[in-house]
């Protein structure tokens, strides 16, 4: 067996799933993004995904095609051996999945610093409710935007620390239409300093500030990268290069499932990624477990 | 409006003063001023006693003090205030206060926003633990300096309102000679605005942007304003006409003593302030016990 292989039987985390949709719900779901938009190709709706221009292939459900999405979703992930993912509590189908495969489902939350207080409690009523893995922001997402290093952002990190979750983000040029400036991976620097025990792991490939997101990532211990919306060939030589040389225990494995790749797609081009031997387990699992806190356990 | 409306809320409900510091022999008092020293860059900052004493008359000194405690309490009892907000454990001082005489002080702890979750932890324990009912911030003295409305003081306000507790902070342009750009009434606005349960107490007066202040307190109902620093017959007439009109739970008394007013010349001046008779109760008293839960 190659590396990649004895590392994938072990067992595989992915660290931001959503749960499969109907195309009319997977729409709806956009208008947050329709609505800060001004172009007309995505406010009008003629991109059915406001980042469809970038991906090939994106996974679609016809009203009639949808089960039960927890089931389909499992069953997804033990066709290709995904063993752990962190999912959205935030609504009935994520909770039904935690709680009935507490295994293999953990919870996440969605984070909008613009409701001040109200989103700092939500972070401790969920953390009261569920075992809280992740507390995620799309800052060009939020309407209105608000930037990495925006002030309303420091009490969500303070949160956070207290309550011991990881807070991911995306980074880098969105692909909506949106404005790249509130998550531009040079505001993470000053973050990462004030907050030097802000667990900070980085969504959606902070491209093209890939060569400043390796030095970030070298330079604050609690602050990784995880490849959420890249399809294997496209990861950056940046982070495979870091990942081979000082950073391995720093990037961690993350698909785009439904949203934007097949999980097909993923393991096909994913054995293709130059990592060397050691890198692979780290990146599969071991990182995500350590960092997110779950279960760590070697399925092999 | 009379002094006789003074003398009856004085005697039936007493006095908080929200702003007070325990005597210190002189050089030790000057000292304490250092932090003030280190950002200043005038020559008068670098050889006065007290940095900002070109603005006060008469500021109380000691070349020896026996019983910094007993002293005060002997003060406080002379003019009926039958409680004061001190500072926690900064100094032996506080710590036998509030031991002694827990009945008659009320303990604020200090935050330094620069230091972050360590600040905010700080904070959390001395509430949790320690038994603090406020907390005090003056951005513009420390460094480096931390305006209203900065990003660091945001975790701060978040605890403050987890906790249930008044922040005082300071307002208007400074005495010593700092810049005033941290404490500028108008950065007021956004913290009100993002977190309207957060109760803020301003200190030092406010001035000269008062009738903003005004504006402010009228806006923003946990927004308070309190007297510390000013001799009263400086209150400002701008608040005086807000307490007497709109304003009559919103301004609180603060002495200034021992930095810079003794409190004989307060409370030589206070009775001729003209507040309405109905102002002076919720001046004295309620509006303080009411943020402290005395």
């Amino acid at each position: 067996m190659t590396a990649y292989e004895t590392a994938r039987a072990g067992g595989v985390v992915d660290t931001a799933v959503g749960f499969p949709k109907s195309r009319e719900d997977m729409f709806e779901f956009y208008e947050f993004i329709r609505k800060g938009s001004h172009d007309a190709a995505t406010t009008a709706g003629e991109l059915e995904f406001p980042a469809g221009y970038m991906f090939k292939n994106v996974p679609k459900w016809e009203s009639d095609e949808m089960g039960d999405p927890v089931e389909m979703l499992f069953l997804e992930h033990q066709r290709h051996g995904i063993t752990q993912a962190i999912v959205g509590v935030e609504d009935e189908v994520g909770r039904r999945a935690v709680r009935d495969l507490p295994d293999h489902f953990f919870a996440s939350i969605g984070i909008d610093p613009n409701e001040g207080m109200d989103a700092v409690r939500k972070i401790d009523r969920y953390a009261n409710e569920f075992d809280l893995k992740a507390v995620g922001a799309f800052p060009s997402g939020l309407y209105p935007q608000v930037a990495l290093n925006d002030k309303m952002f420091y009490p969500i990190y303070a949160k956070c620390i207290e309550v011991g979750v990881a807070f991911c983000s995306t980074a880098g040029v969105p692909g909506p239409r949106l404005q790249f400036a509130p998550q531009e991976v040079a505001l993470i620097d000053e973050v990462c300093w004030f907050f030097p025990e802000l667990v900070f792991v980085t969504r959606h490939g902070c491209e093209p500030w890939t060569a400043l997101a390796a030095k970030l990532l070298l330079k604050w211990p609690n602050l990784y990268y995880s490849t959420t919306a890249f399809a294997p060939k496209y990861y950056p030589a940046d982070i495979i290069n870091f990942a081979n040389t000082r950073g391995a225990d720093k990037v961690i494995f993350s698909g785009y499932f439904p949203a934007g790749l097949t999980y097909e797609r993923i393991f096909n081009e994913l054995p293709g990624v130059p990592f060397r031997d050691h890198v692979w387990q780290k990146f599969l699992r071991e990182n995500a477990q350590r960092v997110f806190k779950l279960p760590a356990e070697d399925l092999s | 409006m009379s002094s006789e409306a003074f003398e009856k809320a004085r005697a039936d409900l007493g006095v908080i003063d929200t702003m007070i510091g325990f005597p210190a022999p002189r050089e030790e008092q000057a000292k304490h001023y250092d932090f003030i020293r280190r950002q200043t860059h005038d020559a008068d900052s670098q050889e006065w006693e007290f940095p900002a004493q070109y603005m006060f008359k008469g500021v109380p000194h000691y070349d020896k003090v026996d019983d910094p405690v007993e002293m005060l309490l002997a003060k406080m009892n002379q003019h009926g205030i039958t409680r004061a907000l001190t500072g926690m454990a900064v100094d032996g001082n506080a710590k036998i206060a509030l031991e002694r005489h827990p009945d008659r002080f009320i303990a604020s702890t200090n935050t330094d926003p620069n230091q972050g979750m360590d600040a905010v932890r700080k904070l959390e324990q001395d509430v949790r633990v320690h038994g603090a009912r406020a907390v005090n911030c003056w951005g513009t003295g420390l460094i480096p300096q931390v305006p209203l409305n900065d990003k660091k003081m945001y975790p701060i306000y978040a605890k403050c309102i987890e906790l249930d507790i008044p922040i005082f902070v300071y307002a208007g342009v400074p005495g010593p000679r700092i810049r005033f750009a941290p404490q500028e009434v108008a950065l007021l606005d956004e913290v009100c605005w993002f977190f309207p349960e957060l109760k803020i107490v301003t200190r030092h007066g406010g001035e000269p942007w008062s009738e903003l202040m005004v504006k402010l307190l009228l806006k923003w109902p946990n927004l308070h304003y309190s007297t510390s620093a000013f001799a009263p017959k400086h209150y400002n007439k701008d608040i005086i006409h807000f307490a007497n009109t709109r304003g009559a739970d919103k301004v609180i008394y603060a002495g200034y003593y021992p930095m810079g007013l003794d409190i004989d010349r307060i409370f030589a001046e206070l009775p001729h302030v003209p507040f309405r008779d109905h102002v002076w109760p919720k001046f004295l008293y309620e509006n303080a016990a009411r943020l402290l839960k005395v």
